[in-house]
């Protein structure tokens, strides 16, 4: 089952979530998802620490807005959220139960770079999902050892995203969240042997939205939009150390979160969208902190050539004569090393 | 339609204000939401001959801290608002609440909506 969260934040901004729970399963069986801005780290061949968060995407039902929407979107079901052209986000995972979560954007595999291969977990140096609890966060597509290529949206239909460049045709667009959680059984083990938890959580400050800019009243005939590669972000995918046969691949939740161009979402929600992004130069100038993740002793997947190869939203913009800005180099002063345990994600993002 | 109940809690919670602020009279209460303290007085007694409007039952339930949904459920009526949205789906709603009504209160609390998946 998959619910779809609403909440305002105290101080302002969203705090919406997507939570998958397997009641059938296990009472526990519970993984929230949550989409993050951010800032869009410079691709200038260096590799950055994770930028921060800086408040929740806001999301909602497809079907709440079915004839505003594109009817492929209402054939998918799923919900929405509006990115600004360019703009990046990160992924949260929050859960205390183990579950393998793939991820694809336009239907391309984040962590493999392969087509959607539904239902299918793949493991060892072809693991093509992620697992939570351990990864608290995905910045991007792993294209790396230890280096993630960070998700930047642009509208379908100029060759921008990665779909595009893989498969030739605009289609889909958006996110794909595939879900299995572990076995009961595997679980009530865990649940009986003793933990010993030693490592203390570093908290971090909040970051929320500290510039806001006026958005351009402009409005896309298709507010479609699919995610490229960015800049690059140290961020290791983590190995998964269960066995496949572990997890209870007959119980899954999918979702397809749609990414709307945030120039339409007063069009189609009849809401103002959230304002554009900080740009990174502002931020860094500032001295709010970025972060880093050191604390995993697990091993990072190895990274897709296959993504590796593909240009940048960057350089798919300079071959167009369209350059992007915001590729400069920045020097983060203040970086936050972030704990292992219980939950980084929280010191690295609001609520 | 009986009003001896919702005269009742109106009164029983405009007394227990009254004990610490005597802004809770029946007068000064009468002239906050534009009525006139003898009105006031046969709503609590009980002995008006209809339920009072949604407006004047709006205001006195929030001029006293209640809730609206309470007071005019108590009065034989349900807010604009919710009758518009059972308005545009009778049969569905008609349906839900006949469901549900025997439920404790923490089952029907928990009534999610599901995200759906279609085709992709």
């Amino acid at each position: 089952m998959i619910e779809l969260k609403r909440e305002l934040h105290p101080v302002g901004g969203h705090l919406d979530r997507l939570i998958f729970s397997f009641p059938e399963l296990h009472a526990d069986a519970v993984l929230t998802v949550r989409f993050q801005r951010t800032l869009r780290v410079p691709d200038d061949g260096r590799k950055y620490p994770l930028p921060p968060g800086l408040g929740s995407f806001p999301l909602r039902h497809v079907d709440d807005h079915g004839e505003r929407v594109p009817e492929a979107w209402r054939r998918h079901g799923g919900v929405m959220l509006p990115m600004h052209p360019a703009e990046a986000l990160w992924i949260r995972f929050n859960a205390a139960y183990p579950f393998a979560v793939k991820v694809g954007a336009g239907k391309i595999n984040a962590i493999t770079g392969k087509r959607w291969d539904a239902g299918r977990l793949a493991g060892g140096r072809a693991q093509n999902f992620l697992t939570v609890p351990g990864q608290s966060f995905l910045d991007g597509f792993a294209g790396g050892k230890a280096v993630t290529l960070q998700f930047v949206a642009m509208p379908l239909g100029n060759g921008h995203t990665v779909e595009e460049q893989i498969t030739g045709d605009a289609e889909y667009g958006g996110l794909q969240l595939q879900v299995f959680p572990l076995r009961r059984e595997k679980w009530e083990e865990i649940k009986r042997a003793e933990t010993d938890l030693m490592e203390v959580l570093a908290p971090g400050p909040r970051i929320h939205n500290m510039l806001r800019y006026e958005s351009e009243s402009y409005e896309p005939e298709v507010p479609a939009m699919g995610l490229g590669k960015g800049g690059q972000v140290e961020q290791k995918v983590r190995k998964h150390t269960w066995r496949l046969v572990d997890y209870a691949t007959h119980h899954t939740s999918r979702c397809f979160v749609h990414l709307a161009d945030a120039r339409a979402w007063k069009a189609i929600t009849g809401e103002e969208p959230p304002p554009e992004p900080t740009p990174v130069e502002a931020y860094t100038e500032a001295g709010l902190p970025w972060y880093a993740h050191n604390g995993s002793p697990h091993d990072a997947v190895e990274g897709s050539k296959a993504l590796a190869r593909l240009k940048t939203v960057k350089e798919v913009a300079e071959a167009k004569g369209d350059p992007l800005p915001g590729n400069s180099r920045v020097s983060p002063a203040r970086v936050t090393t972030l704990a292992a345990w219980p939950d980084p994600g929280k010191a690295r993002s609001e609520g | 339609m009986s009003l001896t109940e919702l005269g009742r809690y109106l009164r029983e919670r405009r007394l227990e204000l009254e004990t610490s602020d005597r802004d809770y009279s029946a007068s000064r209460l009468a002239r906050r939401i534009g009525k006139s303290p003898a009105f006031i007085s046969q709503v609590e007694r009980g002995e008006a001959r209809s339920a009072p409007a949604e407006e004047t039952l709006v205001a006195w339930a929030d001029d006293l801290g209640l809730d609206r949904d309470v007071v005019l459920a108590l009065a034989g009526k349900i807010s604009a608002d919710l009758h518009e949205t059972i308005r545009k789906r009778p049969r569905l709603f008609a349906q839900l609440l006949r469901e549900l009504q025997d439920l404790p209160d923490h089952a029907v609390l928990r009534l999610v909506r599901e995200v759906r998946d279609g085709e992709w």
